[in-house]
């Protein structure tokens, strides 16, 4: 039950940021690569700053233990990321 | 080039405000940026606090996609061991953060069917549909194997590894932004 009701409870919180921030909409993805509006900038920025706050707090306390998912390839990482660029300022997703 | 550089068209009058501070918000199309990030990032630590894991997105496209992939081909080594298929935590959560975004929308009434996105691509590309749905369709994949080659998406490396300090976020973001603005500037070239 819980491997179902928490991560759609999570999603739903997820989603709902992702949506006030403006972040379905085509022009706020594109023109963060255009410097002409840095809305996903800022909301990278502030959800990394605040949950790394918290979760290093967390794990100060002994509640969790971290859960990095994705291994150190330096090339793979980056090229991954040159890649993922072309399609999000692409489609705008 | 005025109007590209300020795209306010499509978000219209905020619906009428509230008494009630709370109900304002929600009703709200847009919050600042900070707003909205410092949920989430909230959204990021509880996450792993409820579920020992954090969100990702494209992850869970693959571990659906790999439901067909394995028909293909029985033997495919990536989802076989690195995206197997099956109905995984990921793809609840993508679940959530469809409704939510859906609930987002709705009661901001700023939910309807769209075949196209706002004024800035029709500015830029013209009305032509098969145009928008065919780069949206390239694009999605282009995105999807990069994810797949990095290890993770904008939510499921950047955010959720950023927020642990793990160094492969930040291999990618770099990636993602220098490729991003070069491509930008190809595609609106004297716009950019």
């Amino acid at each position: 039950m819980s491997t179902i009701v928490i991560p759609v409870i999570i999603g739903l919180a997820f989603g709902w940021s992702l949506h006030k921030a403006g972040m379905t909409r085509y022009h706020k993805i594109v023109n963060v690569f255009r410097f002409t509006d840095l809305a996903v900038l800022k909301l990278m920025m502030a959800a990394m700053v605040v949950g790394m706050g918290l979760i290093y707090t967390f794990v100060g306390f002994g509640w969790v233990t971290l859960a990095i998912s994705t291994p150190v390839y330096v090339l793979g990482n980056f090229v991954g990321g040159l890649v993922f660029g072309v399609g999000m300022a692409g489609a705008g997703f | 080039m005025s109007v590209l550089s300020t795209q306010k068209d499509d978000v219209q009058q905020e619906p009428t405000p509230h008494s009630n501070w709370f109900m304002t918000q929600i009703r709200k199309k847009e919050w600042s940026p900070y707003a909205a990030g410092t949920m989430l990032g909230i959204t990021v630590a509880l996450s792993l606090l409820l579920a020992g894991q954090l969100p990702g997105s494209s992850g869970s496209f693959e571990n659906l996609i790999a439901f067909l992939g394995t028909k293909i081909d029985a033997n495919n080594i990536y989802f076989r061991f690195i995206m197997p298929a099956g109905i995984t935590w990921q793809v609840w959560l993508m679940l959530g953060v469809f409704l939510g975004a859906f609930f987002s929308a709705w009661l901001s009434h700023d939910f309807r069917w769209r075949k196209m996105p706002d004024k800035q691509w029709i500015s830029v590309f013209g009305t032509a549909r098969w145009k928008r749905w065919l780069i949206a369709f390239l694009g999605g994949t282009i995105l999807e194997i990069g994810a797949g080659i990095a290890g993770g998406c904008t939510s499921g490396l950047a955010i959720s590894g950023g927020v642990q300090l793990a160094p492969a976020a930040f291999l990618f973001i770099p990636g993602m932004f220098i490729s991003g603005i070069i491509t930008a500037a190809i595609i609106y070239r004297k716009n950019y």
